[in-house]
C-alpha cells in the first residue's frame, strides 16, 4: 500500500504541475495525433493529457522505487515483505 | 559475492524503520470536539472559505457565469476581467504571490495556512462535525467501532458514510463548475446527461475529497504534505508557534482542586491528557515541537478550559517563540520581534510584487493582436505590379462589449489592404481575419520590409494597438 502511494502521489502533483504548464503553452486544437489533428473535445483532451502525465511520472517513481531497492533485499530473492 | 550474508547497512535500517511506522496499521483517531477562541476562528475559516468556494459558480456577472476556467474556450473568466493564455504572465505573478505570502505567514506565526485554511483541514473539520452529529462524540464513536455489527450499527454507519459522499459529490460538482459552465451541468444533472469527461472529474474528486477527509485526514498532513516537509526552514526563534510551557506545567501530576500545586511540588499541568485528546494529529504537544503538529491550536483551546476550572491562569499551552520562552518575554517584547530581517523581507518581496500584480492589471490593454504572415503564399506579384503579401490577423478584444475595428496599415509608400479593412469582434472574443496587403513593386527593396499594422475601435480611438511585422518582396 506504502509503495503505491509512494508511486502514485508524487507523480501525480508532478502531472498536475505538468499538465497546467503544458496547456497554457500548447493549446490542444494544435496538437497532432499521428499525423491527424486531435479531433476529441477540449475536456478529453486535457484529462487524456493529465492522465498521460500522470502516467509518465508514475512510471518514473515506479523506477526509482524499483532502483532503490537495496542490497539485501537482492541477495536474498526469497525474502518478501 | 564474498559475502554471503551481508550486514545491513545503517540506511537500510532507517528504510526499515520508516517501513514499519507506515506499514503498521494506524492507530485509528477518535479527535475529541473542542470549542474556544481558535475553534471559533477556524469555524469561521471553514464558513469564509466554503462559502467562497461552493458559492461561486453560482454568481452572474453580464450575463455569463463570474468566475470560470473555461477549458474549452481556454478562456478565465474572473468577474470584469477575461484572461487568456497569453496572460500567462498573471498567472506567475499569483502564484508568486501565494508563495511568498505562505512564506511570510510561516515565519511570523508557523503554519497558520495548515491550521486554518488549508483545505485539508477544512475538509476535515466538516467531515468530523458529520461524524459527531450522526455518530456522538469520540467516546461513543471508538464503542461503535468496537461493538459488533448489528442494525443499530448498521444504521448509523450507512447515516454516516452517507453524508459524507452526498458532501463529496456536491464538492466534486462545485469544482467541475469552476472549469465548465455551471448552467449546462445543471441541465445534465436533470438529465444525467454528463459528458464522460465532466461525471469523471466530479466522482474523481469527490472520491478525493472523501478519502482525504473522512479516512485519511492526519496522515495526509503527515506523509503526503511537501509543505510539511519544508515548512520548518522558514522558522525562526522568533517564530510564533504553538507551546507548552513546561517552566510553569512540568512536573505535572493529578492533584487535587483548590491547592496551591507549587505546595505539593508539582506545576501546573494536571496531566488529564485533553490536550492529546483533542490533536487532529494525535501528538503530545508537551513533547516539544514536531512536525506533525499542524498548529491548529486545538490544544490551547483544549488547556485554557482546564486551566479555567483549576482557576489557573490560561496560557499553559499558548503561541509563544522559542525566543520568548527562553528569556521571559512578555507579548510585548514578542511582536516586538515580528518584525526582523527574515520576515522584513519576505513582507518587502511580497508587497512589491502585490504592487506589480495591480499595477500590470491596470495597465493591461483590453486589445490585442497577433499577425502572423501566411506561409502557404508568399509574396506574389499581382495587378498593375502590386506585390501582394498575405497576413491573418487575430484579434483579441477583452473588453465586454462587441465592437467595430478599423484597421490601417503603414511602413511601405502605397501600401494599403485590400477590401474594407474592418473587422467586428464580440465582447470577450477573438476574431481571425485573413489580409491582403498591396505595395507597389517599386517601393520595398528585395527581402524583408518593415510595415505595422494599426487597429483601432471605432467608438474609442484609445483603444488601439500597433504591431509590427515584415513584408516580403520577391528577389
Ligand atoms: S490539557 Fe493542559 S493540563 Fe491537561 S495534560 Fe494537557 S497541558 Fe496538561
Ligand atoms: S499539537 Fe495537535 S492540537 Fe496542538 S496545535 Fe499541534 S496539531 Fe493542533
Amino acid at each position: 500500500m506504502r509503495k503505491w502511494i509512494l508511486v502514485l502521489w508524487p507523480s501525480f502533483l508532478v502531472a498536475a504541475l505538468a499538465e497546467g504548464v503544458f496547456f497554457t503553452v500548447v493549446d490542444p486544437q494544435e496538437l497532432y495525433l499521428f499525423g491527424k489533428p486531435v479531433h476529441y473535445s477540449a475536456l478529453a483532451t486535457y484529462s487524456i493529457g493529465f492522465i498521460g502525465f500522470w502516467l509518465v511520472c508514475a512510471a518514473s517513481s515506479l523506477t526509482t522505487i524499483f532502483l532503490q531497492r537495496p542490497a539485501t533485499e537482492l541477495n536474498q530473492p526469497s525474502r518478501h515483505h | 559475492m564474498n559475502d554471503a550474508s551481508p550486514k545491513p547497512s545503517p540506511r537500510r535500517d532507517a528504510a526499515v524503520d520508516q517501513d514499519e511506522v507506515l506499514y503498521a496499521p494506524r492507530k485509528k483517531l477518535y479527535v475529541r470536539a473542542v470549542t474556544g477562541l481558535f475553534a471559533n476562528w477556524r469555524w469561521a475559516l471553514v464558513w469564509i472559505t466554503q462559502i467562497i468556494f461552493y458559492g461561486l459558480p453560482w454568481l452572474r456577472w453580464n450575463d455569463r457565469q463570474a468566475v470560470l476556467f473555461h477549458l474549452t474556450e481556454r478562456k478565465f473568466y474572473i468577474f470584469g476581467w477575461v484572461f487568456w493564455p497569453q496572460d500567462v504572465f498573471f498567472l506567475a505573478i499569483l502564484l508568486i504571490i501565494s508563495a511568498y505570502a505562505l512564506f511570510f505567514f510561516t515565519a511570523v506565526a508557523g503554519r497558520l495556512w495548515c491550521g486554518y485554511a488549508c483545505p485539508q483541514t477544512v475538509y476535515t473539520e466538516i467531515f468530523m462535525w458529520i461524524e459527531q452529529k450522526i455518530e456522538g462524540d469520540h467516546n461513543k464513536r471508538q464503542k461503535l467501532d468496537q461493538a459488533p455489527m448489528s442494525g443499530r450499527k448498521l444504521a448509523i454507519r450507512s447515516a454516516k458514510y452517507g453524508a459524507w459522499a452526498l458532501l463529496s459529490l456536491w464538492t466534486g460538482f462545485t469544482f467541475v463548475a469552476y472549469f465548465s459552465p455551471l448552467q449546462e451541468l445543471l441541465q445534465s444533472v436533470t438529465t444525467f446527461g454528463f459528458g464522460p469527461w465532466e461525471l469523471f472529474w466530479i466522482l474523481f474528486y469527490g472520491s478525493f475529497t472523501y478519502l482525504f477527509a473522512g479516512i485519511m485526514r492526519e496522515q495526509v498532513c503527515k506523509y503526503m504534505c511537501p509543505y510539511a516537509r519544508f515548512q520548518s526552514v522558514m522558522f525562526d526563534p522568533d517564530t510564533l508557534v504553538i507551546t507548552y510551557d513546561e517552566e510553569r506545567g512540568e512536573p505535572r501530576g493529578t492533584r487535587r482542586k483548590g491547592i496551591d500545586p507549587r505546595s505539593v511540588g508539582k506545576g501546573d499541568c494536571i496531566d488529564c491528557g485533553i490536550c492529546v485528546q483533542v490533536c487532529p494529529t494525535g501528538i503530545d504537544i508537551r513533547k516539544g515541537l514536531q512536525y506533525e503538529c499542524i498548529g491548529c491550536a486545538a490544544c490551547i483551546d483544549a488547556c485554557d478550559q482546564v486551566m479555567d476550572k483549576m482557576n489557573y491562569p490560561r496560557g499553559l499551552i499558548r503561541y509563544s517563540t522559542e525566543n520568548a520562552l527562553r528569556q521571559h518575554w512578555g507579548s510585548k517584547e514578542i511582536v516586538a520581534h515580528v518584525m526582523r530581517p527574515r520576515t522584513l523581507l519576505y513582507g518587502a518581496v511580497l508587497a512589491l510584487v502585490c504592487v506589480g500584480f495591480v499595477w500590470g492589471l491596470a495597465m493591461r490593454e483590453p486589445l490585442r493582436v497577433d499577425v502572423i504572415r501566411d506561409r502557404a503564399s508568399l509574396a506574389r506579384e499581382v495587378e498593375d505590379g502590386m506585390i501582394e503579401n498575405v497576413y491573418r490577423l487575430q484579434v483579441m478584444n477583452m473588453t465586454e462589449a462587441a465592437r467595430n475595428f478599423n484597421l490601417a496599415v503603414s511602413g511601405l509608400e502605397g501600401v494599403k489592404i485590400d477590401g474594407d479593412g474592418k473587422v467586428k469582434v464580440g465582447p470577450a472574443a477573438t476574431e481571425a481575419v485573413t489580409l491582403r496587403v498591396l505595395v507597389p513593386y517599386d517601393s520595398g527593396k528585395p527581402g524583408a520590409n518593415e510595415i505595422a499594422f494599426d487597429v483601432k475601435a471605432e467608438d474609442d480611438p484609445s483603444l488601439t494597438v500597433h504591431e509590427k511585422t515584415t513584408f516580403l518582396f520577391p528577389r
